[in-house]
Parts: structure tokens; sequence; C-alpha cells
């Protein structure tokens, strides 16, 4: 159709190289399950199978950690390429930064370190899976939580709008169909069914709302959706002067909002929680949540960041005061809910709703602020302490359904007797989860909230601290529920007909490496934090300050980059990386930079000049490619 | 291109089905005519994407997947989803005999 459409690139499939491996593990977990099938009997199959899997979650990991290796590698110019990689790929991996598969996807820091987390997290959840039998078709449910990961990983990575719908129905589909895996209870299937007509409904709003957003900026592309947008005027942004991207942009919210379980859109949560299956549930609770929340914040706050304030009033025309608003009744309404259960995983459901109130304080934050990643860098720190926690305290709940085939509250009454050393761990991760100082649930509220409290934006800044203090009190009310489990587990005498047994690796390990995590991040929160922050510097990818001292390992800002900045966000310094660049790679990095932008029609003519300066890097590689023009010519 | 059905109605149209399929999903209790009303909202979505895919006026760099490529997508997802739902629909059928949504409440609070 279109003569100028560049190619794909293949050697881009080695960047999806973790991906790739999860997906063909899945098949081959289904193809073990089918031989095994008639030889083994179902407990027996279910702890080969999940031994294979998790030989994959390993290999995935190996994967992954190459990945970023041989991308640094690559980008250290000074040690020169690696003997072992052959030379065409050496060369790709030099000049790779950032979007791969013509702009669809990213391949940079953000994505090694979130696919790094996800494949750890489901590590865990495989493992904590092996418990006990919950059903008959392991080949099927590792197979399918396994693909949930990958929907969840490209969820994390993707960079328009057609592969963010995909991924994030991947992810979904995989979640529904293991949350009715259960199969010799009820309220399985119920849960199942009831995630599922909300969730698909929901996908159903939050792709009409993208295709109105299509329609008004003619793109997917998140950052030539920025562009479109921000080349408007003030009067024609936002939800008052604009009919159809109001009703685009509140979709789209809903769509999500469904997903991250925010209030109003929250009534599939408990009972999908306590439905699933323990670890299905703990799958949902963080790997579906930490995956949500990061597209969110990739269209949020990278695509849709011109109309979250335009008049830069708070409660004005944007979206700023519709998050501030639904994150408020959020944690306020998730709070108070979960005081009143009795049910353990329906406790946590509503306690995983309050916190995607505190992480949408985070949000809010993160779009006034001129400090925008580091604001999103401590929800996602928030994020990733909050998952670890959480999968530790389902382990206490897989623990229970399999020893009483009930899990209340109550049914933990006496653990601390029993089994004190798992008792003190799930003190820990409750403590964590409250907020007390010496662990990491403390500082991700602390991050959150004092990023919220140090926006200089003078409208802004009294509904952020009303938001906070909010948040505080609701923290206080949470400590109510959290602290009925160390009641039940500490003050009570075991009861009930049934005694939990001793509890299994496939119960310990998730529960301590939970609470490991929790204290070595309460006391070294520093490190993660740097991390988290570099993570979002390049998953906004045009966002403004990139002073933290790791910004300068995350790849330049390129490839959908097609057109300068706008002023307001040029003050990024150019990394260091771009002022050694020499001219053989200048023009490759050129080279790439024209390819990217076939279609840029009106840059492509010699005579036409950026209006605004470009800043840095950006403004070299936009020379060199006249240059390269030139030459071609 | 001038002679073709104004973009305008094909908006209309989207809009008017995906309310039809909204409602539907509000209102209607039994499980199978909810999925159907929901295929509705995800068809309603395509219209819309190949009517903007039609008469857009992309911006430079807009990117190698335009909006009927997403329809495409679409419905393979829907298929997808309709599986998926008629085989959660049949096992709660079997547990309660009915496949009426508002039977299904087994948990609540």
């Amino acid at each position: 159709m279109d003569p100028n459409l560049s190619n794909v690139d293949f050697r881009d499939f080695w960047q999806l190289a973790p991906a790739t491996v999860l997906s063909v593990w899945g098949l081959v977990v289904l193809l073990a399950d089918l031989a095994l099938a008639g030889r083994m009997s179902a407990p027996a199959r279910r702890r080969a199978i999940g031994w294979l899997t998790l030989a994959g979650v390993a290999l995935a990991l190996l994967a992954a950690a190459g990945l970023i290796q041989v991308q640094q590698l690559a980008k250290a110019e000074t040690q020169g390429t690696p003997g072992w990689l052959s030379p065409s790929l050496a060369e790709y991996f030099s000049r790779a930064g950032g979007a791969i598969f013509l702009g669809t996807l990213s391949a940079d820091l953000q994505t090694g370190v979130l696919n790094v987390l996800f494949i750890i997290m489901l590590g865990l959840v495989v493992w904590q899976s092996m418990a006990w039998s919950f059903t008959e078709d392991w080949g099927e449910y590792f197979a399918l939580v396994t693909w949930a990961t990958v929907g969840m990983m490209l969820l994390a990575a993707s960079e328009e709008l057609v592969t963010l719908f995909l991924t994030l129905e991947t992810m979904t589909i995989c979640l529904y169909l293991t949350t009715a895996f259960e199969k010799t209870r009820r309220r399985s299937a119920e849960g199942g069914l009831k995630y599922f007509v909300y969730g698909s409904v929901s996908s159903a709003l939050f792709l009409f709302g993208l295709s109105l957003l299509y329609g008004l900026t003619g793109t997917t592309q998140f950052e030539s959706i920025r562009e479109v947008l921000a080349s408007t005027g003030p009067a024609a942004r936002g939800l008052s002067g604009n009919v159809t991207g109001a009703t685009a942009l509140l979709l789209m919210l809903v769509g999500f909002g469904f997903k991250i379980a925010a209030v109003p859109f929250h009534q599939w949560a408990p009972d999908a929680y306590e439905g699933a299956p323990a670890p299905v549930t703990a799958w949902i609770a963080t790997g579906s949540k930490l995956a949500s929340f990061v597209a969110l914040m990739k269209v949020f706050l990278h695509a849709l960041q011109p109309w979250s304030h335009p008049s830069n009033e708070l409660l004005g025309p944007g979206w700023l005061g519709v998050i501030a608003i639904v994150s408020a009744v959020t944690m306020t309404y998730g709070n108070f809910a979960a005081l009143v259960q009795r049910n353990f995983k329906r406790m946590l459901a509503y306690s995983s709703i309050a916190n995607a109130g505190y992480m949408l304080v985070g949000v809010a934050a993160a779009s006034v602020s001129t400090r925008g990643a580091e604001a999103a860098g401590s929800v996602l720190f928030y994020l990733v302490v909050y998952a670890f926690a959480n999968i530790g305290a389902f382990a206490v709940a897989a623990w229970l359904v399999r020893d009483k085939k009930t899990d209340d509250i109550d049914d933990l009454n006496g653990l601390g007797m029993q089994s004190p050393l798992l008792a003190i761990c799930i003190l820990v991760l409750m403590l964590s989860l409250i907020g007390i100082p010496p662990f990491a649930g403390f500082f991700g509220k602390l991050y959150m909230f004092m990023e919220a409290i140090n926006q200089q934006h003078a409208k802004a800044w009294p509904t952020l601290m009303g938001l906070v203090a909010l948040g505080l009190m609701n923290s206080v009310v949470s400590a109510f529920y959290y602290v009925r489990v160390l009641k039940a587990m500490f003050l009570r005498e075991p009861g009930g007909s049934r005694r939990l047994g001793l509890a299994g690796g496939s119960i310990e390990i998730p529960i301590v490496i939970g609470t490991l995590v929790a204290i070595f991040f309460g006391i070294y929160p520093g490190r993660l934090m740097s991390v988290m922050q570099g993570a979002a510097v390049s998953m906004l990818t045009t966002t403004t300050s990139t002073s933290g001292g790791f910004a300068s390992m995350i790849s330049a800002p390129s490839g959908t980059g097609y057109a300068p900045l706008p002023p307001a966000m040029a003050s990024a310094p150019a990394s260091p990386k771009s002022t050694r660049l020499d001219p053989e790679q200048a023009k490759k990095y050129a080279d790439r930079m024209k390819k990217a932008e076939a279609q840029a029609k009106a840059l492509a003519s010699p005579g036409a000049q950026p209006k605004n300066a470009p800043p840095g890097e950006a403004k070299d590689a936009l020379a060199k490619k006249a240059e390269a023009q030139q030459e071609d010519q | 291109m001038a002679s073709d059905i104004p973009l305008n109605w094909f908006l209309y149209f989207a809009a008017a089905s995906f309310s039809i399929g909204l409602v539907g999903v509000l209102v209607r209790r039994n499980a199978i005519a909810v999925l159907m009303a929901i295929e509705i909202m995800l068809n309603a979505a395509n219209v819309n994407l190949v009517a903007f895919w039609r008469y857009r006026n992309a911006p430079p760099g807009a990117g190698p997947l335009p909006g009927v490529i997403l329809a495409l997508f679409v419905i393979t997802v829907a298929a997808a989803e309709v599986a998926v739902g008629i085989g959660m629909i049949l096992l709660c059928y079997r547990r309660w005999r009915a496949a009426d949504v508002d039977r299904y409440d087994s948990m609540s609070g």
C-alpha cells in the first residue's frame, strides 16, 4: 500500500527472548501433560508439570537477564562488542535503542527490569500452585498462567494502542480461565464468570474509547497521539471543550478502572479474588495489577498527558480531577469495606482495591509535576513492594484452603503457637502492608506521598495535599483489619476440627521471599527506588527531568520520536552517550531515525526545518539525517 | 470519497449500537444474552475504527498499524472471548442448572 513503509527487522525477535521462551514453554508444558496424563495420578502430575514449568521460568529468567546484559554491553562502546555475538547481531544491539517492531514495542531497561520482576513473580506463583491439587488439568493450568505472563510482559512493553489492547486481552483471557479452574467448588466458576463478564465489558468500553481517540488523532502511537493533542490550543483540550475527546478519555479511564479494580468499577474483584484458587488470586492481584498500572501510566501520563490539566486548574477541564476523585473514593471505600470481611482472600481483595487508590495518588502527582518520572517511579516502587507482600499473603490463603478447606481469618487462630517462624514472617508482611516504618511498605507510601506533597504546582497542591491526608488516614484504618489477622494468629487458641499441617516448601518459600523483600527493601530502599525511577524515565519517553543518577544508563528515546519535543519538555539534557557519538555511529543512528520517519513527509523535505529547536541528541540526529539524505541524492 | 456516505453516519450508527450493547449488558439477565450484547459493543467499536481509518488524516509518524488492522484483531479477540465465555457459562450452568446471572450469588459482601 505505502511504498515508504519500512520493513520489520527480524532481529527484533531477539529483544523478545523472554516472552518467546515463555510462550513456547507453555506449549511444551501442554504436550508433557498430554504425554503423562494416562500414566500418572493427578497429584504426581502436579509436581512433575510444576517442576517442568519452573524449569521454563528459570530459562526465561536467564533469557531476560542475558538480554539486559547484552543490551548494556552493546551500549557501552568503550568495551567493544563481545566476541560471542555475531557481527550482525552486535551491530544490531549497538544501535537498537528503545523501540522495536516499527515502534510498536519498547525494548529497553524499563522492559528488562519489569520482565525480570514478572518472571520472578511467576516463579513464586507456580511454586505456590504446587501446594495442593485444586484441579486435574495441570498442563492447561500452568500453560495458561505462563501465557498470562507473556501478556503482562508485552503489555508493559507496548508503545501503541493496538499492541496494548491485544496484550491486555491476552493477559485477561488467560486469567478468566484460570480463575474458574477450581472444579470442585461452585464459587470458582462463579468468580470466573463474574470476572469474565465485567472484564470483557470493560474491554469493550476501553476499545470504544480507543476507537474515538484513534479518530481524533489519526494514529495509535503514544508519542504521536501526544504530539497531536499537544498541538491543539488549550481551549480544544480536555473534557469540557471536546465532547468526543471527553467520551474517549472517560471510556478509557473506565476500562483501566476495571482492570486495576478502582471504585466504582471494582465489583468483580472481591468475588473473583474469593472464588479463584489462591495462586491465581495472587497473580490477578499482583502481576495483572502491575502490568495494568504500567499501561495506565503509559497511556495517561504519556499519550494523554496534554489533557491532564490544560487550564492549570486541578478540577478544571482535564482528567486529573477525575483521577483525584476516583482515587479518594477508591481508597476510602476499599479500606472501610475490608473492615467487615471475614474471609481472608476477600479482605485482601478490598485491601487491593484500597491500594489501587493509593497508587492513583501517585499517578495524579506524576501528571502535574515537573518531576513526573520520579513520581511514576515511586508508583512502580510501591507496586513492586506491594506485589511481593501480596504473593506471600496469598500463600497463607493457599495454606488455609489446603488444610482447612476454608479460608476465613478465624482459620488462622493459634498459628503463632503452632509455627512461630512463619507466623513472624506473616507479621512482617502485614506490617509492611500497613506501612510500619522498618519495612518496605512504609517507604513505598512515603516516597509516593512525598512526591505528591513536593509538587510545586500552586493550584494542584491543595488537592494533592488533601489526597495525601486522606491516604494517611486510610492507612490508619487499614491497620485495623490487618491487625485482626495478627490477633487471630497470636492471641487466640487454635480451634475448629481441622488443624493446619506443616506448610511445606511450596507455601513457605513465597511467604519467606515476600518477607525478605519487605525487610531488605525496607532497609535499603534506595537502590530499588533508583532502578524504578530509571525505569519510569524510559517508560514516559518524553518525560521532563532525567536528573536521577541512573538516567544516564537509560537509552535515549528514539524510534518513535519523529519530531522535536515540545519546548516545555525539552529540558532534558542530552545523555552523556550522545556527546561521544563518532560519525560512523551517528550515521547509523540517523539512518535508523530516517527509517522510523519514512512517513514524516514534512520533515523529510530538505527545506522544512522543525519549528522548535530540538534538544540534544534529537537535534544531532536530525542534522545528521539531513546530511545523510543529501548524500543519498 | 466525496460521494461516500458521510463519516457522521458511521459514527451515529456505531454510537447507537454501542449504546444498545451497553443497555443489553445492564438489563438482560440471561448470560448468553449478555455475551451477545458484549459482542455488539465490540463490533460497534469496529465500525468506528474502520470508518475512521477510511476517512483519516494521519499525522506524520502515525505508526505502522492503522485502525483497520486493529479491527481485524478485534474480530479474533471477540472470537476468543466467545469461546471462553461459552465455556464459563456451561460450567456455571452445570452447577446451578440456570443460565441466569442473577442466580450466581453464592458470594456477597
